[in-house]
C-alpha cells in the first residue's frame, strides 16, 4: 500500500505541471522539438500566445505522424478548434484538416506545406510557410554568385564537383532542399557532378566523420560542399579545418579551399561565417512563419478573420505560383508565403544576436 | 466468531494476494484513476476512451508479437523498421492509380494485395530473424539489430526515400472506420489477442514457448524442437508486425521512412510493464494488453494535460522504471 501511495504522489507532482485555466485556446501540433528551426518556431509561438493572452496547447509529435494524429484527436476531444500545425508530411494534412473541419475549426500549416486538397477542405485552412525547396533554390543562387565571382574555381566545362551531406533520408527537408539545389544549378547551366552524397542525419559529428573519409578519398576532386543544414555544414567545416584543407587568404569569402553551404542561419553558423569558415547559409524564418500562422489562428479564434487578412505583415498570394499548394487558383487566397533569406557575407551581421 | 475472523482474514489475504499477483493491473488502474481525477472525469468519457483505443491499436500488434518472443527469452529490435517497411510496401500497392508520383503509377491493384504483400513482408523478416537466432545461434539482440538495419535500408531503396501517399479510400477505411462506436482497429486487436491467447494457453506450441523461455536446456531434454519453435515464434511475430504495418499505413493514409520509428522500444517497454519477464517463461496476453494500455494512458494523459514535451519523456521513463521495479521485486520476493 505504501508503494502505491509513493507512486500516486510522484505522479500527482509530475502531472501537476499540466493544469490550465479557461482562456481562448489555440492548439499547436509541432512535428519535432529536437530540430532547431521547429524549436525556435515553438518558442516564438509561446511568447506570442503569452502576449496575446491565449492559452496555447503545444504538443510535440517527435517526428511521428501517428502520434500527431493522436494528439489532434485529443485536443479536438478537449474542444480545441483552431490550430497552428507543423505537420510531419504533406500527405497527412488533408486527413487532419478534415478532422478539424468536422468540428467547425481551422488551421494554419507551417514548414511542411499542406496539400491543395487540405486547403480545399474549407476556407479556414492556410499555408503559412516558406516551401523547403526554396531553401535549395536560394543555395543554388548563392553558389551561382560564388562561381560567377570566382570562375577559376569551376572545373573545366562549367562543372561543379559537389559533395552533398544530407539530412535524415526521407525527411521532407532533406528531400526537397536537395532536389531544388541540384535542379537550380542545372537550370543555371552548370554541369553538376556529384562526387559523393550521403546522409549525416542532420548531425555535426556524423557529417565530420563522412567528410574525413571523403577528404581522404577525393582530395582535390571537389570544389564545393553542399549540406541540408548548418549543423552538418559546421561538421564539414571542422573536418576541412582539421585536414588543413585551407588557404592563406579569404578573398573568396572563406579560408577553406572550397566553400561550404548550410541552411538555417543558426547563431553558431553565423559565428563561423564571421570567422571566414562557413561560406553561406539560408534563413528559414521561424519567427516569420510562426508569427503568420499564429496571427491566422488567433483571427479565426476571435472571429475576425476575413479573406485578404494580413497576417503578421504577410498578405495572401493573389496569383498562382510554381509550387504546390500556392499553384492552385482556388486556394491561392489561403496561401501566405513567408520569404526565405540568403545569408551571405553581405548581410550575416544583421542576423546575429549580440 | 473466531471462524468469522479467520474467514475475513482469508478474504483480506485473498485480495492482497490478487493485488500482489497483478501489479500490472494495479498500476494501470492507479494511473487511470489519477488521470480521471486530474481531468475531472473527462478521460473516462467515450471520446477519450476511443482516442486511446485508436492510438494504441497498432502498438498492440507489435506488443503481442514481441511479447511472445520475450516469453521464449528472445528480443526483437527490428520491429520499428520492419513495420515501417511493411507500411511502405502495403501503401505502395494501395495508391490511387491516377497519382503520378505513385510507386506503380497507373496500376490499380485489388484491395487485398496490399495486405498480402505487407503481411508476407513482415512474416519473411520474422522468419529470417528466427533462422538467425535458432540455427545461426546469433544472440537475438544482435540478429534483430542487423535485420533492423536491413529493413531500414530496404525501405529507403524501395521508396527512394519518398513519402508513399495518396492511398485509396477503400484501403484507409479498413483502418479508419468503425463498427458503431467501436473503432475497427480495436476490433482487430481483440481478434489478434484472442488468437495469441489461445495459442499460448491452449496449444502444445504455446506450452513449448513457455518451456523454452523458462529453461531452454530442460526444454530440449524434454523433447521440444527448440530451433523449430523459435523460428515459429519469430515468424508469428513477423506476421503480427505485418498486420501492424498494413493498419498503420491505412490509418495514416501514407508511409515514409519515419513511420513507426522507435516502435520496438514502445512495444518492449509496454510488455515489460505488463509483466512479461525479460528472463523468459513468464507472461500472459492479458499482461501484454494491460502494458500497452498503461503506456497508452501515460502518453494520452500527458498529452491531455499538456505536459511539456521534454518532460513527457522524463515522466514516461520514470513511470516505466517504477512499474517494472515493483514487478521485479515481486518475483525476487518469491
Amino acid at each position: 500500500m505504501k508503494k502505491l501511495l509513493v507512486l500516486v504522489l510522484a505522479l500527482a507532482v509530475l502531472a501537476g505541471m499540466g493544469f490550465a485555466q479557461a482562456k481562448p485556446v489555440i492548439g499547436a501540433l509541432i512535428r519535432n522539438l529536437d530540430e532547431q528551426f521547429v524549436a525556435d518556431y515553438a518558442a516564438n509561438l509561446k511568447s506570442l500566445a503569452a502576449k496575446a493572452g491565449v492559452e496555447l496547447k503545444l504538443l510535440d509529435s517527435r517526428s511521428d505522424q501517428a502520434t500527431q494524429l493522436d494528439q489532434l484527436n485529443t485536443l479536438l476531444t478537449q474542444g480545441v478548434k483552431y490550430f497552428v500545425i507543423v505537420p510531419n508530411q504533406t500527405e497527412a494534412t488533408e486527413q487532419m484538416a478534415k478532422a478539424i473541419a468536422a468540428k467547425g475549426g481551422g488551421a494554419a500549416f507551417s514548414n511542411i506545406q499542406p496539400s491543395v486538397a487540405a486547403l480545399k477542405v474549407s476556407k479556414n485552412f492556410f499555408l503559412a510557410s516558406s516551401p523547403e525547396s526554396v531553401a535549395g533554390t536560394i543555395q543554388a543562387d548563392i553558389i551561382d554568385n560564388y562561381f560567377k565571382k570566382n570562375p577559376g574555381k569551376l572545373a573545366p566545362g562549367k562543372t561543379i564537383n559537389a559533395l552533398f551531406l544530407l539530412g535524415q533520408l526521407g525527411h521532407p527537408a532533406q528531400k526537397y532542399r536537395t532536389e531544388a539545389v541540384k535542379a537550380g544549378l542545372i537550370a543555371k547551366g552548370y554541369k553538376l557532378n556529384v562526387i559523393a552524397e550521403d546522409t549525416a542525419n542532420w548531425k555535426p559529428d556524423e557529417a565530420q566523420q563522412k567528410m574525413d573519409a571523403w577528404i581522404a578519398a577525393y582530395n582535390g576532386k571537389f570544389n564545393i560542399v553542399i549540406t541540408n543544414n548548418d549543423g552538418m555544414a559546421l561538421g564539414a567545416v571542422e573536418s576541412l579545418l582539421t585536414a588543413k584543407y585551407t588557404k592563406a587568404d579569404a578573398a573568396d569569402g572563406t579560408i577553406l579551399k572550397v566553400p561550404v553551404l548550410g541552411v538555417d542561419a543558426t547563431q553558431v553558423a553565423l559565428k563561423s561565417m564571421s570567422e571566414n569558415k562557413l561560406y553561406a547559409t539560408v534563413l528559414q524564418s521561424a519567427k516569420g512563419q510562426s508569427g503568420t500562422a499564429f496571427a491566422l489562428a488567433l483571427a479565426m479564434a476571435n472571429g475576425t478573420y476575413k479573406p485578404g487578412f494580413v497576417a503578421d505583415g504577410i498578405k495572401p498570394e493573389t496569383k498562382p505560383g510554381a509550387e504546390a499548394p500556392a499553384n492552385d487558383a482556388s486556394v491561392i487566397g489561403q496561401c501566405y508565403l513567408v520569404p526565405f533569406e540568403a545569408v551571405t557575407k553581405d548581410n550575416y551581421k544583421s542576423y546575429m544576436t549580440k | 466468531m473466531a471462524a468469522n475472523a479467520v474467514g475475513a482474514l482469508a478474504r483480506k489475504k485473498g485480495i492482497a494476494a490478487f493485488l500482489g499477483k497483478n501489479t500490472n493491473l494495479v498500476t494501470f488502474v492507479v494511473l487511470a484513476t489519477i488521470l480521471g481525477v486530474m481531468t475531472r472525469g473527462r478521460s473516462f468519457e467515450w471520446p477519450s476512451v476511443r482516442n486511446l483505443m485508436i492510438a494504441e491499436s497498432v502498438r498492440a500488434f507489435a506488443a503481442l508479437g514481441v511479447g511472445m518472443i520475450i516469453i521464449t527469452r528472445g528480443i526483437d529490435l527490428s520491429i520499428g523498421y520492419v513495420v515501417c517497411l511493411v507500411a511502405s510496401v502495403s501503401a505502395s500497392f494501395a495508391q490511387t492509380p491516377d497519382y503520378m508520383a505513385a510507386l506503380y503509377p497507373g496500376m490499380d491493384f485489388p484491395i487485398y494485395l496490399p495486405f498480402i504483400a505487407g503481411i508476407l513482408t513482415g512474416g519473411l523478416f520474422g522468419f529470417f530473424n528466427g533462422v538467425l537466432v535458432a540455427y545461426g545461434k546469433l544472440p537475438a539482440f544482435i540478429a534483430t539489430l542487423g535485420t533492423m538495419s536491413i529493413a531500414r535500408g530496404a525501405q529507403l531503396i524501395y521508396t527512394k526515400a519518398a513519402v508513399v501517399g495518396s492511398v485509396k479510400d477503400a484501403y484507409k477505411v479498413l483502418a479508419q472506420g468503425s463498427v458503431g462506436p467501436i473503432p475497427n482497429l480495436a476490433l482487430y486487436v481483440v481478434v489478434a489477442a484472442a488468437i495469441v491467447w489461445f495459442l499460448l494457453r491452449h496449444t502444445r506450441r504455446g506450452t513449448n514457448f513457455y518451456a523454452i523461455g523458462g529453461n531452454p536446456v530442460a526444454a530440449r531434454v524434454s523433447g521440444i524442437n527448440v530451433e523449430k519453435e523459435l523460428v515459429v515464434v519469430y515468424t508469428f511475430a513477423g506476421l503480427l508486425y505485418g498486420i501492424a504495418g498494413c493498419l498503420l499505413s491505412g490509418r495514416l493514409g501514407l508511409a515514409n521512412a519515419l513511420t513507426a520509428n522507435g516502435m520496438e522500444l514502445d512495444a518492449i517497454a509496454a510488455v515489460t510493464v505488463g509483466g512479461i519477464s525479460q528472463a523468459g517463461g513468464v507472461g500472459t496476453v492479458g499482461g501484454m494488453i494491460i502494458g500497452v494500455l498503461t503506456l497508452g494512458i501515460i502518453n494520452y494523459g500527458m498529452t491531455y494535460l499538456g505536459v511539456d514535451s521534454y518532460y513527457q519523456l522524463l515522466v514516461k521513463g520514470f513511470i516505466i522504471l517504477v512499474a517494472v521495479y515493483f514487478y521485479i521485486r515481486k518475483y525476487s520476493q518469491r
